[in-house]
């Protein structure tokens, strides 16, 4: 039976309780860390050597559903009643808005040095201490919307011109493709300046702190933003039903993308499973 | 939900059990290991990277610079050029001393650890912006532990 992902400015009292109770358990156990690293580890650039498969390439959505799956799996192992909430940044706009509430992530953090310190995951509390960092920070940082020069959320437009594109992805298959879902909506845009931050990348942004480096898994906001990411996904899927994960072939020796990008029939590392094996998830969970 | 182009429902992803993936110490590393075989096939790909210099910033040089920005120490200095067929740069960097590791995208421009989610013309500029990503009284840490094994094949410019 298919379980359901919430809307977190929808969630109960009790759900998010039980929700910042299960990130805290798995924390507690070291489990969490273990999701950071492997985060940052498989972050490969596309001028770099190498088979990226979370960033930069066709599999990001793909490798981040099952990313999240893990994720979830290990909160449900805790209590089987959690699923990840989704924000809808498109709809909830504020730094004062769900979830940066006291009883789910916590709100900004304060000018001084941008610490997180309301809500469960403020360093005082001693449960959300950070092990796995680019810099020598042991406590979560925010900065929303980026105080020394503010930027706003992609917009319910920004989103539907990601949705629009029938194309799932197209060659190169990397950060400079201008066409296709995939990079539409991972937001690797040319140039410099707030314009070539979109979708998904502008988030990251605009939460600033922890989420804008390498170790972004260390703000929980992480997952809701990739819940909705990922939600994104399916709305495209079933705008453009008799469109599919591409490529559908692995790109040949004499391309530069050659094992370089994982095509619909491969294994997605580090996993034993394929994009085609990740493109319906709805038997696992669904979006409310 | 989602069915392919002929109409057959896409398979199933297959029941998450265990923790694939994110297991912990010994179970993690077995997984690392088993991909060494993978990375090494890897490694024989020739690395063809878009090439673009990086631009002088002020009319400064191209293969250095050292700078006080927003009361940080910024040096970098260009650090090898490992096969200049390939046109491959690697810069070496550091934010008051400690090392700040730069990636690079394929249309040429620079992306740092700190600053992961947009990309700048030049090493310099991703440098400050790194420190613009910095909280106040943050530093990165002594010596890079991020990249340490880039097991994938993809060389973070940290292992020569």
């Amino acid at each position: 039976m298919a379980y359901t992902r919430k809307d977190v400015s929808t969630l109960t009292g009790a759900e998010r309780r039980r929700f910042v109770k299960a990130l805290l358990e798995i924390k507690r156990k070291g489990e969490y860390d273990e999701f950071v690293r492997m985060h940052i580890d498989y972050y490969v650039s596309d001028g770099d050597g190498g088979l990226r498969t979370a960033h930069m390439a066709p599999s990001f959505l793909p490798w981040h559903r099952r990313f999240l799956l893990d994720l979830e799996q290990a909160l449900r192992r805790v209590d089987s009643s959690v699923t990840v909430p989704y924000w809808d940044w498109t709809r909830d706009r504020t730094a004062t808005a769900a979830p940066w509430t006291k009883d789910l992530l916590g709100g900004n953090g304060r000018r001084s040095d941008h610490q997180v310190t309301t809500g469960p995951f403020a360093y005082a509390t001693g449960d959300w201490t950070i092990k796995e960092n680019v810099t020598d920070g042991e406590f979560l940082t925010r900065d929303l919307g980026r105080a020394a020069a503010p930027i706003d959320l992609p917009t319910g437009s920004d989103v539907d011109r990601a949705l629009q594109d029938p194309v799932y992805d197209t060659e190169p298959w990397d950060s400079t493709v201008t066409r296709g879902f995939r990079n539409k909506l991972e937001g690797w845009g040319t140039g410099s300046g707030s314009a070539a931050w979109r979708n998904h990348n502008r988030v990251h942004r605009w939460v600033g702190g922890v989420m804008l480096g390498g170790a972004s898994v260390n703000d929980p906001v992480f997952w809701l933003h990739h819940a909705f990411v990922d939600l994104l996904w399916t709305r495209w899927q079933s705008r453009h039903r008799e469109h599919r994960y591409l490529p559908a072939e692995p790109p040949g020796p004499t391309s530069r993308q050659y094992r370089r990008v994982v095509a619909r029939q491969e294994k997605l590392p580090p996993w034993d499973v394929t994009p085609d094996q990740l493109e319906d998830a709805s038997r696992i969970y669904r979006y409310a | 939900m989602v069915v392919s182009a002929d109409g057959v429902p896409v398979t199933a992803v297959p029941a998450v059990t265990g923790r694939p993936g994110t297991a912990r110490g010994a179970r993690r590393r077995d997984l690392l290991r088993g991909l060494l075989g993978a990375a090494a096939a890897l490694a024989i790909v020739p690395v063809v990277t878009a090439s673009r210099p990086s631009r002088p910033v002020d009319g400064g040089p191209t293969d250095s610079f050292d700078e006080t920005y927003r009361g940080r120490h910024i040096q970098g200095v260009l650090a090898s050029t490992r096969t200049a067929a390939a046109g491959e740069v690697r810069w070496d960097i550091t934010v008051d001393g400690r090392p700040l590791h730069l990636m690079r995208r394929a249309d040429g421009t620079w992306l740092s650890m700190v600053d992961h989610y947009s990309s700048y013309a030049t090493p310099l500029e991703a440098a400050r912006a790194a420190v613009d990503g910095l909280g106040p009284g943050e530093r990165l840490r002594a010596a890079d532990p991020a990249h340490r094994d880039p097991h994938m094949g993809g060389d973070h410019g940290l292992h020569p």
